[in-house]
């Protein structure tokens, strides 16, 4: 059996970047289809191959590198260089959401009564349920802080509880925020206000599911022995993602929900 | 007769939440992807991996073949829903 002389991870080759690329073109063109011929099936066959995709490839990831040991140090290093360009990536992605309530929010046209909140507007008020799900997400990141040191202390039990406990908390915020989108007295039809707000609160509830699930997928494999006290970037990786998650929040509350009402 | 010794813990295992009774089989999954049978780690699980690497690629080729026949039907001048 040929031994590689150096540290680094050289892939087996792999069907999913392929799949993964068709379910993509799938699910846009499916899209474009539904939009135009009142079809949904080329739509639904591209989420399936994505769900499909993502199950498998992540799938490979844990066995290459718990099973394998394929995550050496520099391996790692490439890794957690990877996860913090995407979360960077994501942080753009949401600067252009502010900067769309900002610009419209900051000189409100005449069309809007020249003041923000709009006329007509009656926002949520920031001191009910946002400030619960600002204390509910603020917690979750104490949860999982507390997970991470039973991690690196060994700490089984408690490990499993606090990342417990972390998903429960993303999952309570999601209820909440789903009911607060229920009872709103404005939609995402209501001019800029709605726009802005749907769209910024909408993309940030995703990622908690995203995060959420992240998560969940950690404690399945704590249960199953796969992280040692000394490595399991798996979870660092869901823990950062998470913290982004929360400081997405904070800007929200503190921009859309309170200096926006 | 072993099996007879560890009654009491499997008696207790079916009893109690997985968390805390479930065995690290972590080992045993290593070997199994160490072997030398040079297999990709996609197909190197065993059989349940062969049939969903076999669906995903009936769903990839079909959705492809499907897109095209979407795309041919949107170029079309008529026939098209309002």
């Amino acid at each position: 059996m040929a031994h590689q002389a150096h540290a680094y991870h050289m892939v087996d080759p792999s069907p999913w970047p392929l799949t993964g690329a068709i379910g993509a073109l799938l699910m846009t063109s499916g899209l474009a289809i539904w939009f135009h011929f009142h079809s949904t099936t080329l739509m639904t066959l591209g989420l399936i191959l994505l769900l499909l995709t993502m199950y498998q490839w992540w799938r490979d990831i844990i066995r290459e590198g718990t099973f394998q040991g394929h995550h050496t140090p520099p391996v790692q290093k490439g890794l957690r260089y990877g996860m913090i360009l995407f979360i960077t990536s994501e942080v753009f992605f949401f600067l252009g959401f502010f900067w769309a309530f900002y610009h419209s929010s900051l000189a409100p046209t005449p069309e809007l009564g020249g003041c923000w909140p709009p006329t007509g507007i009656t926002p949520l008020d920031p001191f009910e349920v946002p400030l619960l799900n600002t204390a509910v997400l603020l917690a979750s990141g104490v949860t999982v802080t507390w997970a991470h040191h039973s991690l690196m202390e060994g700490e089984r039990k408690q490990a499993i509880q606090s990342l417990a406990l972390t998903i429960l908390l993303g999952l309570y915020f999601t209820a909440l925020q789903a009911m607060e989108y229920y009872e709103a007295p404005f939609t995402i039809a209501d001019g800029v206000y709605g726009s802005t707000f749907f769209v910024a609160t909408g993309f940030h509830g995703l990622h908690v599911i995203i995060g959420s699930s992240f998560l969940a997928v950690c404690f399945l494999r704590q249960i199953q022995y796969h992280f040692t006290s000394e490595h399991h970037f798996g979870f660092e990786a869901a823990a950062w993602y998470w913290h982004f998650v929360d400081v997405v929040w904070l800007f929200l509350y503190v921009s859309i929900y309170w200096w926006g009402s | 007769m072993r099996h007879l010794l560890s009654l009491p813990q499997l008696a207790s295992r079916a009893f109690s939440t997985t968390a805390r009774q479930m065995r690290n089989k972590v080992p045993e999954r290593q070997k199994v992807f160490l072997e030398d049978n040079g297999l990709p780690v996609h197909i190197k699980g065993g059989t349940t991996d062969v049939l969903l690497y076999r669906l995903t690629m009936t769903i990839t080729l079909a959705g492809t073949a499907l897109s095209f026949y979407w795309l041919l039907r949107a170029s079309m001048p008529r026939g098209k829903a309002h």
